[in-house]
This record gives structure tokens, sequence and C-alpha cells, in this order.
């Protein structure tokens, strides 16, 4: 599952840190000294601004683009990939959560969206916001944002494989609709 | 990057409910077929796997008993995914169950509520439930569970909660035991396809062979444990429900636009 490079986050590349900053937060992160860190180990080190607990349904999503040989976890060398990759999006993030709170309303949630290049109305925003807003605050956590994101793109992703004329309409079979939706969720 | 769909499509279903049906109620038509039947392709079930096994006697899916409506699924089903092995049995409930709880359900809600904080989390239910390889639940498979029966959202159940997540469960692992023809703890993809078949869906050997390999990924190989087992079951019910929504003249075949293709999938991620 090399999702990695497919689902980089749109627009921003930050420089790779330093290798030994990285070792370092590995070591901490990886509890159990396995040489691996598992969806556990990686919730528990990372913070959504929230004081609650990260999605692990985006744990797993991460580490699954990351986990090259279907381990459960990420050794090192994948690591530096999943730090570089949450980076991005807390950055990301950043700059639409303008006030800081640490959530993103429907509207910046559509700005970050737009800005990605997608077009959805009005009320699909508020089905993302319903789905994806874990804590019912009416807004998005960072944790729900990432796994917003995700989804959208791998939905986008494998509609354009049917949409082969482009026209944003798809005909497809029972088994064609049921190989397009089990490849995302 | 620029996506040229959705041009603003109202998107109907997109507040669609979101439903979780007991194994079996919806397709629950008995052996193959069913009304949704010859439409959707593939060979017709038992002619390549040809063992002969007449599907009728399975008898038919457990009918959907109503969550936590204190029906306990008869008797104890050994072996698979009993909680590890510890001192549950000697902390028999006082007798203080809450209305509409089953019973067996409190009892394990109770050791399973190890930080006794009244929840049950993921961690949690992880720890308790155990595939007939002694391996532990997959992280999907809990989280979806959770997700099922956790009406807060907050990644927990209560003991109420968790009544309805164990009787789920309890039908079907009883599912698991029926279609597991060879006694082997897993279900191999042609037994996948007598249990798809059996609860109506015709699906063709490839798919249902692609499925298995996906979703064994990681384990032994071409084989499905307890938990990927009822994942795929319950994905598989979920999004023939979101086909059927938009396959209103039961064609077999649905024209989406972008939008609703996202609405549809989305609303019934678990």
């Amino acid at each position: 599952m090399a999702y990695h490079n497919q689902y980089r986050p749109p627009h921003y590349n930050s420089a790779p840190p330093d290798q030994g900053f990285l070792w370092n937060i590995f070591q901490r992160v990886d509890k159990d000294r396995s040489g691996a860190i598992s969806d556990t180990e990686l919730q528990q080190a990372l913070s959504n601004g929230t004081w609650t607990p990260f999605n692990p349904v985006t744990v797993r999503s991460i580490i699954s683009m990351f986990d090259r040989e279907n381990k459960g976890g990420v050794n090192f060398n994948e690591f530096a990939g999943v730090w570089k990759y949450i980076t991005d999006w807390q950055n990301i993030f950043r700059t639409y959560d303008r006030d800081n709170s640490g959530f993103i309303d429907k509207n910046e949630l559509k700005q970050a969206l737009t800005g990605f290049g997608y077009r959805l109305s009005d009320q699909f925003y508020n089905t993302l916001i319903e789905k994806f807003d874990r804590q019912k605050r009416g807004q998005v956590a960072f944790d729900d944002f990432i796994q917003c994101c995700i989804v959208l793109q791998r939905l986008t992703d494998v509609f354009r494989r049917y949409d082969t004329d482009q026209d944003g309409w798809i005909q497809v079979s029972y088994e064609q609709y049921l190989s397009m939706v089990f490849n995302v969720v | 990057m620029s996506y040229q769909y959705g041009q603003g499509y109202p998107g109907p279903g997109g507040n669609a409910p979101q439903r979780h049906p007991p194994p079996g109620a919806p397709y629950g038509g008995g052996p193959a077929a069913g009304q949704y039947g010859s439409h959707y392709g593939g060979a017709p079930p038992g002619q390549q796997y040809g063992g002969g096994v007449p599907y009728g006697s399975y008898g038919q899916p457990r009918p959907g008993a109503p969550y936590g409506g204190g029906q306990a699924p008869g008797g104890p089903y050994g072996g698979y995914g009993q909680p590890q092995s510890g001192p549950y049995s000697q902390q028999a409930p006082a007798g203080n169950i809450p209305p509409g709880v089953n019973p067996e359900a409190y009892q394990w809600f109770s050791s399973v509520d190890i930080d006794h904080s009244g929840y049950i989390n993921a961690k949690e239910l992880k720890q308790a439930l155990m595939n007939s390889n002694n391996s532990t639940f997959n992280d999907e498979t809990c989280i979806m569970m959770l997700n099922m029966f956790d009406k807060t959202k907050s990644g927990r159940v209560d003991v109420f909660g968790f009544s309805a997540l164990w009787v789920f469960l309890q039908q079907w692992r009883a599912m698991f035991q029926q279609f597991d023809r060879d006694r082997s703890g897993s279900i191999n993809s042609n037994e996948m396809h007598q249990a798809l078949s059996q609860m109506g869906y015709n699906l063709s050997p490839q798919f249902i062979q692609e499925l298995v390999n996906r979703y064994s990924k990681g384990s032994v190989n071409g084989v499905l444990q307890l938990d990927r087992f009822i994942q795929v079951c319950t994905q598989l019910q979920s999004m023939t429900q979101a086909f059927r929504e938009k396959d209103t003249s039961m064609t077999g075949n649905v024209r989406l636009s972008y939008e609703e293709f996202l609405s549809g999938a989305i609303t019934r991620l678990m």
C-alpha cells in the first residue's frame, strides 16, 4: 500500500528534519523498543490540540500508508515519512485555523478544500462536518481534518479512474461499486 | 491539481440515516438470490464450488433481534472469540443488571472494563476479543463496532451500548462457526462464497477471492479470522445498502455524480 506518494498533503513541502532529531523522537515514541511504532504508540504520541485522544482511524490510515510490509507499524525509515506527513498537514491546518482554536469550522474547511481544488456543494460540507466532527462541536479538529482529507482524496482518485470521459458522472455495476468503496473504507 | 468534479449537485442521500442491521436481517431471504438476485452478475453459487452442498442445510440466518432486547443467542459458542482466559467468571454480577441489558453481556462488561470507568474503549475491547488462532481482534474491527454502538461518538460504549455490541458479536460468531465448514477456525474463500450466497448476495467468485485476499493480508494468506469476517460482512451490508438506494429500478447498474458517490460512501464510513 504505497500511498505515501499519492497522498502527500497538497501545496506543502517542509524541509526534512535532522536525522538525529528524528531518531530521538522515534525512540521516545517506540515505548516497547520493538523497533517499530505501532498504532497505539503513535496515537499516544500525537496530539490534536484538544486534550482528547488522537483519532484512532486517522492513526490507522497514516500507519497503513507508510507501513510497507504490513507489519502493523512503522520502522525508523518509514517513521521519517510519517513525521513529515503529519507536520505538513499541521502546517496546512494552522493556516486555516486562523483563530488557533484547534478546530476549523465549516467555512474554514470549505476554504481549505477549495484551496486543494475541490468544488463541493454547501450541503456536502454539512455532510462532511457531520461525519468528521467526532467531538460534536460543529467543527473539525486536526486529526479528523486529516482523515477527512484522506478519505476525500481516495474516493476522488477511485472516482476518476472510472470517470474516463471526465464528465463528473460514472455508471457502475454493483460489483464495481463495491470494489470502489472497499478500496477506501 | 484541479478537480473537475462536483458541479454543485444537491446530493440526495447525504443525510441518509446510518443503519446497522443485525446479520442476516436485510438479506434474510434465505438461500441465495432472493430479490436482489441474479442482476448482480457472477455465477450462481455452487456451480464452480460444486461441493454439492445443499444450501438449505445451513438453515436460515438468525433473524435480526433488536439490539439489547435481552435475547441471549443460544448458549455458549465455544472456542471462537471468547474473552481471554482469566478471572472473568469469578466476577458474577450482583444482580443489579440494568433493564434491557443482556445478563451475559453485563457480566462481560464488568470484566472488560478494566479501569472501571463505566465505559469500554477500543483498547479494552481489543484486549477482550480473540480470534480462534489466538490473535487479538484488529483495530479497524474494534473501532468499527464501537462506532456502531457508541451513540455519543466518544469512541467508547457504556453498558447499554456494550450489550448491543455483544449481541451483535455473538450473532456474527454463530454465523462464522456455521460457515466454517471444515472447523479450521477461519473462513477460506470457498466458505466465504457459500456464506455470502446464503446471506443473499450474488457475487462472483473472483470478487470474493479478491475480497478475502485483501482482508487476509498480513495474516495467514487466503483466510479470514472472525474479526475480518465481521468487518467484511458489515461493510458489505452497508455498501450494498448504499448501492440499492441509488439502484431504484433494480438493474444492477447505477449512474452517479461525483458528489453522490462521495456522499454515499462517506455517510457510511464506519
